[in-house]
């Protein structure tokens, strides 16, 4: 408006000093010139204050040449037909002018926008590309906010809390833009009620969990719409930064646990050496003595177990290190029981019975951790039993479940639980030396390969263990 | 008799070993770390090799590699290392066995026992193996077990005849389908599950309670 007023009053100062200089020079220029003259202050208009000043000059200069020149001069009759045409054809120019001004300087102020967008675009583009990912996203943040107002990331995360700082209306804003992927909120046409605008880090075509909410103008103004494609397209140079940023994060984090993990295995490495060392020699040479001796003998057996407890604890550590690699294969459930058979030396009085039927399926499990899953179970059934200890496997429904079951005193109902804990032992029934381990690393394994492991009561009486292990893909029950 | 090179840094199981290897009438010849290992074997010819892998001055795998390079005496790992995947890497390097410390005497000269008669056997390819009471016609491809003849189709025998010419020694699963199946397929390990169910529903006399192929999980199979 101010411009339109500014130049108008330019337009008019112009045809006065024409009006002025055609009639002091009317004897010499002729009216034709005189009318030409008329011209300059409609270009002039036209150019730089659009249609209205640019009309506001043809009136004004039709007028004036009309008063001031024409015959009759100072009377705003027009005799000629002629006279009339000038006024026309002045008119003409001046709308065509006009036009093809207005859409010149639009063209020019869109270019000056794309040129101050991609300056700005390029800014940020170099903003973010210096320094680590993490510290660069901050920046950037800073950058948007000291261009657009006050700026922060909101992560699907941030919705369900309550300190967030923003109303029911914000949130709900903020999760459109979330799970959509749309610029939302104030200054848009989805939720516009809301006091911020969410704008997406990522294209629409794969929605993240993060978006930018940027505050309202300060001023009340509602932001054009150009303002906030050029956020959006920030936004994306965020996003991808951000996405920098937490692939950095998952290697250094990886990086630690493989540096952890390693000084983990090599301490345990050297630790088993350095136990293993001794109880070699000193169970080396009780072997020897044993046959003589009872009490070597005896000795001997409190060696061995001395070494399954240190196993255990290496075990148990492993469990701790939260790097156990599972390798889930195609198993044989009659490979996996036979070996951990193979492994087990029952007290004297105690048996050990199989029952297995004959086409068993292949399972799903990793052998190792499943073989140790079994030899602790048969173990620990072996340790309790009176007579006999039994491993059984059958098919129920598409699961292959493994038992392992004892005739001993069984774990009360209110214990099933807590016997799975470390250093849990049953009040008065632990008869012979468990590491308080055997469990614990039995269902630390089992959960690692999303195995359930369960104990109940044997019918007849006595602990019974079920493992209960999916099919291998491929195999039928 | 046998001459025994027995690599360990240990005086006291030293000591064991040679106390342990005369109730077999082998003799003991000691070293304490690899350069003595690799000096004794230069000095005189050795009947089979116990490696500690914990040595102080080279890495025992790096050790047992070196060995296999340069004879085919067969080597037994003797480590306080128990992980599966340490005890694959030995014997995909060539070691005949893998014990854990601490061994059980009998066991160790078991063990021990199965790798020298492997090692004898390995020179002479005879046209028949046996164990126990399996018998194996290599040349006419057919199988006897206790008398009978038993029906194998071309994997299970090529599985069944590298068990049976491994002696009781473990392979590992990678080195049975590097032989029966090729290198291509040294991951699949189902493959070589699948026929060995199927051997053991020909042979075993009670196939869920296999006697004669034994699992060692996560390694490989071998013979009782």
């Amino acid at each position: 408006m101010n411009r339109t007023a500014t130049s108008s009053i330019e337009a008019l100062i112009a045809v006065a000093a024409v009006a002025w200089l055609t009639s002091a020079l009317q004897p010499v220029l002729g009216l034709a010139s005189s009318a030409l003259l008329f011209l300059l202050p409609v270009l002039l208009a036209a150019t730089r204050g659009g249609i209205v000043p640019a009309l506001v000059a043809v009136l004004a200069g039709a007028g004036a040449y009309n008063y001031f020149l024409l015959e009759p001069r100072f009377t705003l009759r027009v005799h000629e037909l002629d006279n009339f045409i000038s006024v026309i054809v002045l008119g003409a120019v001046a709308l065509v002018t006009s036009r093809l001004a207005t859409r010149l300087m639009t063209r020019e102020a869109e270019a000056n926008e794309r040129a101050r967008a991609s300056t700005e675009a390029a800014a940020l583009s170099s903003l973010l590309a210096a320094g680590s990912p993490a510290a660069a996203l901050q920046d950037g943040l800073a950058f948007v906010a000291e261009r657009y107002g006050p700026a922060r990331l909101v992560d699907a995360a941030d919705l369900a809390r309550a300190d967030t700082g923003l109303t029911s209306l914000d949130l709900s804003a903020a999760a459109w833009a979330i799970h959509n992927g749309d610029v939302t909120g104030h200054g848009t046409e989805t939720l516009a009620a809301a006091d911020w605008t969410f704008v997406p880090l990522a294209p629409r075509s794969r929605p993240d969990q993060v978006v930018l909410a940027l505050a309202q103008p300060a001023d009340g103004r509602v932001r054009r719409p150009v303002d906030l494609e050029q956020v959006s397209q920030l936004c994306l140079l965020l996003g991808q930064c951000r996405d920098r940023a937490s692939l950095e994060a998952e290697r250094i984090e990886r990086e630690r646990i493989e540096t952890s993990d390693r000084l983990r295995r090599t301490f345990l490495a050297s630790l088993a050496h350095d136990f293993r060392t001794p109880l070699t020699v000193i169970g080396g040479c009780l072997e020897l003595l044993a046959p003589q001796s009872p009490v070597a003998a005896e000795a001997l057996l409190a060696a061995r177990r001395l070494d399954r407890m240190m196993g255990n604890l290496l075990e148990a550590a492993r469990i701790d290190g939260g790097s156990l690699a599972v390798n889930l294969e195609s198993l044989d459930p009659v490979d996996v029981i036979a070996a951990a058979c193979d492994g087990l030396a029952p007290p004297a009085g105690v048996v050990l019975h199989r029952i297995l039927p004959a086409e068993l399926p292949f399972v799903r499990g990793d052998q190792v951790l499943l073989h140790h899953i079994l030899a602790n179970l048969l173990d620990n059934a072996a340790r309790h039993a009176r007579t006999r200890v039994t491993v059984s496997a059958a098919v129920e429904t598409d699961r292959v479940v493994l038992r392992v079951e004892d005739d001993g005193p069984g774990v009360p109902a209110a214990e099933r639980t807590r016997i799975f804990d470390r250093f849990s032992r049953i009040e008065g029934t632990d008869r012979s030396g468990g590491s308080g381990l055997g469990l614990a690393i039995v269902k630390g394994f089992a959960d690692a390969m999303g195995v359930p492991v369960t104990v109940d009561e044997r019918p007849g009486g006595g602990a019974r263990f079920s493992l209960s292990l999916r099919l291998a893909a491929g195999a039928s029950a | 008799m046998s001459r025994i090179l027995c690599i360990d840094d240990e005086p006291a199981i030293l000591r064991l070993l040679e106390v342990v290897l005369k109730r077999d009438g082998h003799e003991l010849v000691p070293a304490a770390d690899a350069r003595a290992a690799l000096a004794a074997l230069r000095d005189a010819p050795v009947d089979a090799i116990l490696l500690d892998l914990g040595l102080p001055d080279r890495d025992g795998l790096e050790l047992l590699a070196a060995i296999r390079a340069a004879s085919t005496v067969p080597v037994i790992v003797v480590s306080a290392r128990g992980e599966v995947r340490e005890k694959v890497a030995a014997l995909d390097l060539g070691a005949a066995d893998y014990v854990t410390k601490p061994f059980d005497g009998d066991e160790l000269l078991a063990r021990l026992r199965a790798a020298l008669r492997a090692a004898d056997k390995a020179g002479s390819p005879g046209g028949i193996l046996a164990h126990g009471t399996l018998r194996i016609d290599v040349p006419r491809h057919s199988v006897e077990s206790a008398g009978q003849p038993v029906a194998l189709t071309p994997k299970e025998f090529a599985v069944l005849k590298a068990l049976v010419e491994a002696g009781g020694r473990v392979l590992t699963h990678s080195a049975i389908l590097e032989v029966v199946w090729g290198k291509a397929h040294r991951e699949d390990v189902e493959y070589l599950r699948v026929v060995i169910r199927a051997l053991r529903l020909k042979l075993e006399r009670d196939p869920a309670q296999p006697e004669l192929i034994r699992n060692e999980p996560g390694i490989g199979y071998r013979l009782a």
